[in-house]
C-alpha cells in the first residue's frame, strides 16, 4: 500500500502541472491554428478567419495558462511549501521577501517560465499590432511557446530520461528512496529550505534577470515577422514592425547586460563589471549580430540592398539565445564560467539541441526555398555612399561576434579538436587580455564608422562637404584626445588609437546632432545611440585602463619565503591585511578598521573601514568617509566559508572600491591567553601580530635587573629582534637559567603588543631553541581595494545608448509610412 | 565584382588570419608531469584536492600566500601555491581547475575554480587574484 503522507500541500502541484499541461497543449493549438490560418489565408478566407479566431484563443490561454502556472509557484514559495523541491532548494523562512522572485530565476525551471512568460506577453502586443502578418509571426511565435512548454513538461520515460522538468515535483518524488520518506510523517522534519544563492540576494539580482530575460524574449519578434515575410513571400510591410521591434530588443537586451556588469562590480569580488566570462559573452552575442540585423535592414529599407544578410542575422540572433542557453544552461562549459549553471542532465542538453536543430532548420529551409525570389539589387553601390559603409559595419559587428563565440564555445568543440590533434585544448590562460586584444581593433572600426556614416548620404554623398566636416570633427577629437590621453597617461598605442576613435564619435555625433539636425528631437535617435556607445567606449577604457589596486601590501610584513622570487610575490600582493584600530596608507587614504557589526534582520556581517585623506604638504585632513563592505560569514551549505560584498565610495569621477577577502573566523578565535611553542634555529622568524621576530641566537654575556648571578648558575638569553608593522625593530631578549637544577625563565614583554616571549628550552644539538609566545589575538580583516577611474562615464553613456534607442523606436512608431 | 565584394572578402580574411593566429593564445589541459616538462609556461591542470595534506594560509604571515596540495589527473599529488587568499569552500571541493605553471617542483597559479557539491545552483566558485 502507498504510504499515506501527512502534512503535504498537494493541492497547489496538482494545479501548477494543470496549468503547465494546459499552457502546451494551448500553445500547440494556436500553433496550429495560426499555422491553417496563414496557409488557407488565399484560398478560404472564410475557413481562414475562423482559424485565426482559434489561434488567438488559443493563445490568450495560453498566456493565462503561463501566468498560472507562475502564480502558483510564487504562492507555494512565498508559502515556503517544502514539499515541492523548487521551494526547497531555491528558498528558506528567513529570506527576505523582496528576494522572493529571485527564486524564480535561480533554477532552470523558472528561468524557462520567466522566459515564457516575455514571450506571451510581447505575443499579445504583436497579436494586436501585427495586422496582416500576424497569422504567419503568431504561428513562429506559438512554435517557439510550443518548445518552452516542453521545458517544464516533466514528463519521465526513464530514470535519466525526461522530457523537461516539471518546477512542481514533490521533494519525495525528486529524491525517491531517501529513507526520510519512508515516514508518512517526514514534512515535521523538513523545517527549512535550502536557501537562496547569497549571491543571488542583492537588489541587481531582483531586477537584471527579468530585463535580460526580456531582452533575450524581444528577439523572438524580429525573428518571428522574418520567418513570416520568408513564408509569406512579402518584404515591404515585414520592415516597420521589425524595425522597431529589434530596436526594442536592442534596448533592453543592451540594458539587461549592463545590468549585468553592475551587478558583478557591485557584488561579485572580481573586481570589474565585465570579465569576458562566458555566459557574459553569451549575451553579448546576440546583442551584437541584433545591431548587426539592425543596421543592414535599414540598408534594405533605403536602397532595397543587404536583404540577405538581414535575414540570416535575425535568425542567428534568435538562434544565438537558444544557443547561449545551451552554453550556460547544460554544464556544456564545465570549468570555464564562475556562473555557469550545474548540468541538468543529458536530457536538457538534447532537448535544447533538437530546439534550436527545428528552429534553425525551418529558417533555413525556407531561405532554400525562397532562395531565388529573394530581394536582390543587381546594381553597384557608391563607395561613397551610407549603404556601403553600413554594411561593413555590420559585416565587423558579426565577425566580431563569431570571434567571441568561437573562443567562448572551445568546450563544445574541443572534443573534435582532441580527435584530431590529441591535445586537450583549454581558453585562453588570460581570457581578459585575449578578448581585449582583438576586440580593441573592432571597437575602433566600429567608433570610426559610427561616427562617419552619419555624415554620408544614402546612395551618394557629396565627398567634399563629407571630408570638410569629418577633418573639422577630427581636429576637434585630436585635441580631446591629447587632452585625456596626456591627462589620463594612456600610452599603449592601440589604446590611444582607441581613445582618438571614442573621441571621434562623441565630437562627432554632437556636432551632427546639433548642427546638421539641428536638434530636432524624434530625429536624434541615431546620433544619441552613437554618442551613447561613444561614451561607453571611453568609460570602459578609462576605467578599465587606469584600474588600480591600492591596496598593495606595503605594511613591510611580508618576507620571502623559501627563496621564491620576489617578483612573483610582490605581483599578488594585492591583498592587505588590516588590524583593527592600526592605520595602514593605501594609494592617497589613510585606511583603518574599526571593527565589524552583524543585526538581527540581515545575515551579513559588515565591515567598518574608515577612510582618511590628507593634503600631501600641510598634512591637512582633505576628507574621510567609512565604507562597509561586507560578507556571509559562515553561510548556509557552505560553513567554514564566506562571500564577500564589496562596497565602493563613489565620486563624480572615479569609484574606491573595497571588498574583503579574508576575515578571522568568529567561531574559531583561539583562547587568547595560550602560550604557543615555537622551535627556532638562528636565523629563523616568528611571526607575532603586527610583526616578526628573527631569532639571531644565544648570547651567554647576560645582563638583566631582575637577574641576580649566583654561583653555579647557567644562563642565557635568546637575542631577538622584534620587526613591526612599521619599519621599527627593537631588541627582545627573554632569559633562561638553571640554577640548583631546576629551570627558571624571565618574560620579555612587549608591552605595547601584550606580547610575552619565554625562551624555554635549549636545544644544544640543533643549535636551537624554544621559545613560547602568548599575545592577544587580534581582530583583522584582509581587504582588497581597487581605484577605478571614470566610472559614471560608461554608464553615462549606457544610458544615453538606451534614451536613443527608444527616440528611434518612437520616431518609428509614430510615421507614417508613404503609401506607395 | 561589387566593390562591397572586395571589402568582405578582405575583412573576411583579415578574419581568418585572427582567428589562425588565435590558437596560440589558448591553452592546454596539463597534468603536472606535463607541466612541469616546459616550467614557466602558463597551463591548466584539473585535479582535486589531496585530502590528508596539511593546507597552510595565515593572513597574519602573508594574506598572500595559500598553499595546498592536489592530485591531479595521472593521480600524481603536488604541491600548489595560491597567491592570493584562501579560496572559501575548497575543502568542500570536487574538482578544482588551477591556471599556472610549474617552478621547480611546485605549481604556482594565480587562478583557482572550483565545483562544488551541488548544494546550489551555480554552485561554481571561481578565485582570481588579478584585479
Amino acid at each position: 500500500m502507498e504510504t499515506q503522507y501527512i502534512g503535504e500541500h498537494l493541492g497547489p502541484g496538482q494545479l501548477g502541472h494543470f496549468f503547465v499541461i494546459l499552457s502546451f497543449v494551448a500553445a500547440l493549438f494556436s500553433a496550429f491554428s495560426y499555422f491553417r490560418a496563414a496557409n488557407t489565408e488565399n484560398t478560404d478566407i472564410k475557413g481562414s478567419s475562423a482559424w485565426l479566431t482559434m489561434g488567438r484563443n488559443g493563445f490568450v490561454v495560453h498566456s493565462v495558462a503561463v501566468m498560472g502556472v507562475f502564480f502558483t509557484l510564487f504562492y507555494i514559495i512565498t508559502n515556503h511549501l517544502f514539499e515541492y523541491h523548487y521551494a526547497w532548494k531555491h528558498s528558506d523562512l528567513s529570506l527576505s521577501p523582496k528576494y522572493l522572485l529571485s527564486c524564480f530565476w535561480e533554477g532552470q525551471e523558472g528561468s524557462f517560465l520567466l522566459w515564457s512568460f516575455w514571450h506571451s506577453v510581447l505575443g499579445l502586443v504583436v497579436m494586436f499590432t501585427a495586422k496582416k502578418m500576424e497569422s504567419r509571426v503568431m504561428a513562429v511565435i506559438a512554435l517557439v511557446q510550443v518548445a518552452l512548454a516542453t521545458m517544464l513538461l516533466g514528463f519521465y520515460l526513464g530514470p535519466d530520461i525526461n522530457i523537461g522538468s516539471s518546477p512542481f515535483i514533490l521533494l519525495r518524488d525528486k529524491m525517491v528512496g531517501a529513507p526520510i520518506f519512508s515516514q508518512p510523517n517526514y514534512m515535521e522534519f523538513i523545517k527549512d529550505g535550502n536557501g537562496l544563492n547569497i549571491l543571488l540576494q542583492n537588489y541587481w539580482m531582483v531586477i537584471h534577470p527579468p530585463v535580460l530575460f526580456l531582452g533575450f524574449s524581444a528577439t523572438l519578434i524580429p525573428f518571428a515577422y522574418t520567418i513570416a515575410a520568408i513564408w509569406k513571400g512579402e518584404y515591404k510591410e515585414w520592415i516597420k514592425p521589425t524595425w522597431i521591434w529589434s530596436l526594442f530588443a536592442g534596448a533592453v537586451l543592451g540594458t539587461g547586460i549592463m545590468m549585468g556588469g553592475a551587478w558583478a562590480y557591485e557584488s561579485l569580488t572580481f573586481g570589474g563589471y565585465w570579465a569576458w566570462d562566458p555566459v557574459e559573452n553569451a549575451s553579448l552575442v546576440p546583442w551584437l549580430t541584433l545591431i548587426a540585423a539592425l543596421h543592414t535592414l535599414i540598408v534594405f529599407k533605403v536602397t532595397g540592398r543587404a536583404y540577405i544578410m538581414t535575414a540570416i542575422m535575425f535568425i542567428l540572433t534568435y538562434g544565438l539565445i537558444w544557443y547561449s542557453t545551451f552554453l550556460t544552461r547544460t554544464g556544456v562549459l564545465g570549468d570555464t564560467s564562475v556562473h555557469s549553471f550545474t548540468g541538468e542532465g543529458q536530457s536538457l542538453y538534447w532537448h535544447l539541441l533538437a530546439v534550436i536543430i527545428v528552429l534553425i532548420g525551418i529558417a533555413k529551409a525556407l531561405l532554400i526555398v525562397r532562395w531565388k525570389s529573394l530581394p536582390r539589387v543587381k546594381s553597384e553601390e557608391q563607395v561613397s555612399s551610407r549603404e556601403f559603409w553600413m554594411f561593413i559595419g555590420s559585416f565587423v559587428l558579426f565577425l566580431a561576434a563569431l570571434q567571441i563565440i568561437f573562443v567562448t564555445s572551445i568546450p563544445v568543440w574541443a572534443p573534435l579538436a582532441k580527435w584530431i590533434s590529441g591535445k586537450e585544448i583549454a581558453p585562453p590562460v588570460d581570457p581578459v587580455a585575449h578578448y581585449n586584444s582583438i576586440q580593441v581593433w573592432v571597437a575602433i572600426v566600429i567608433a570610426l564608422l559610427s561616427a562617419a556614416v552619419l555624415y554620408l548620404k544614402f546612395k551618394t554623398t557629396d565627398t567634399k562637404l563629407f571630408w570638410k566636416r569629418i577633418t573639422i570633427v577630427a581636429a576637434i577629437a585630436t585635441v580631446l584626445t591629447l587632452v585625456i590621453g596626456l591627462t589620463q597617461k594612456i600610452s599603449m598605442p592601440q589604446y590611444a588609437i582607441l581613445l582618438f576613435a571614442c573621441s571621434f564619435t562623441i565630437v562627432a555625433t554632437i556636432n551632427y546632432a546639433i548642427s546638421i539636425q539641428k536638434g530636432k528631437l524624434m530625429k536624434l535617435g541615431a546620433s544619441v545611440t552613437h554618442l551613447g556607445f561613444g561614451l561607453s567606449l571611453m568609460g570602459i577604457l578609462l576605467s578599465s585602463y587606469n584600474k588600480e589596486v591600492i591596496s598593495y601590501n606595503t605594511t613591510g610584513v611580508i618576507i620571502p619565503y623559501g627563496e621564491d622570487k620576489m617578483e612573483n610575490i610582490r605581483e599578488s600582493m594585492q591583498n592587505v591585511i588590516l588590524y583593527k584600530n592600526i592605520t595602514v596608507p593605501m594609494g592617497e587614504y589613510d585606511v583603518t578598521y574599526l571593527g565589524d557589526s552583524i543585526s538581527a534582520n540581515d545575515p551579513r556581517t559588515f565591515y567598518k573601514v574608515y577612510y582618511e585623506r590628507r593634503d600631501s604638504i600641510t598634512g591637512e585632513k582633505v576628507e574621510s568617509f567609512t565604507l562597509y563592505p561586507d560578507a556571509f560569514v559562515n553561510p548556509k551549505g557552505q560553513e567554514g566559508g564566506m562571500s564577500a560584498n564589496p562596497d565602493s565610495k563613489h565620486y563624480l569621477t572615479k569609484d574606491v572600491f573595497t571588498y574583503v577577502t579574508s576575515v578571522i573566523d568568529p567561531s574559531k578565535r583561539e583562547d587568547t591567553n595560550a602560550y604557543k611553542k615555537h622551535v627556532v634555529q638562528i636565523g629563523d622568524t616568528v611571526f607575532v601580530n603586527r610583526g616578526y621576530i628573527i631569532f639571531r641566537g644565544f648570547n651567554t654575556a647576560v645582563s638583566h635587573p631582575h637577574y641576580i648571578p649566583q654561583q653555579g648558575d647557567i644562563a642565557v638569553t635568546a637575542e631577538l629582534t622584534l620587526k613591526s608593522l612599521g619599519g621599527d625593530s627593537m631588541r627582545v631578549a627573554p632569559l633562561y637559567y638553571i640554577r640548583n637544577n631546576f629551570e627558571n625563565y624571565i618574560e620579555d614583554t612587549i608591552a605595547e603588543k601584550r606580547t610575552y616571549v619565554r625562551l624555554s628550552k635549549i636545544l644544544p644539538e640543533e643549535n636551537g631553541a624554544e621559545l613560547m609566545i602568548r599575545q592577544p589575538d587580534e581582530d583583522y580583516v584582509v581587504m582588497k581595494a581597487i581605484l577605478f577611474p571614470y566610472i559614471n562615464v560608461l554608464w553615462l553613456g549606457i544610458i544615453v545608448m538606451v534614451i536613443g534607442f527608444f527616440i528611434s523606436m518612437a520616431n518609428r512608431i509614430t510615421k507614417k509610412e508613404k503609401v506607395k | 565584382m561589387k566593390k562591397s565584394h572586395i571589402v568582405l572578402l578582405v575583412l573576411v580574411a583579415a578574419a581568418v588570419t585572427i582567428i589562425v593566429s588565435m590558437f596560440g593564445d589558448f591553452s592546454t589541459y596539463e597534468t603536472f608531469a606535463s607541466a612541469a616538462q616546459d616550467q614557466g609556461k602558463q597551463y591548466h591542470v584539473i585535479g582535486e584536492l589531496a585530502k590528508g595534506k596539511n593546507m597552510e594560509y595565515d593572513p597574519l604571515k602573508d594574506p598572500n600566500h595559500f598553499s595546498f596540495y592536489v592530485q591531479d589527473k595521472s593521480g600524481q599529488v603536488n604541491q600548489v601555491v595560491f597567491k592570493g587568499a584562501k579560496p572559501t569552500d575548497i575543502e568542500k571541493s570536487e574538482q578544482i581547475v588551477m591556471t599556472g605553471y610549474m617552478q621547480g617542483d611546485v605549481f604556482h597559479c594565480d587562478k583557482i575554480q572550483m565545483k562544488c557539491p551541488s548544494k546550489y545552483e551555480n554552485d561554481q566558485v571561481a578565485v582570481a587574484n588579478q584585479g
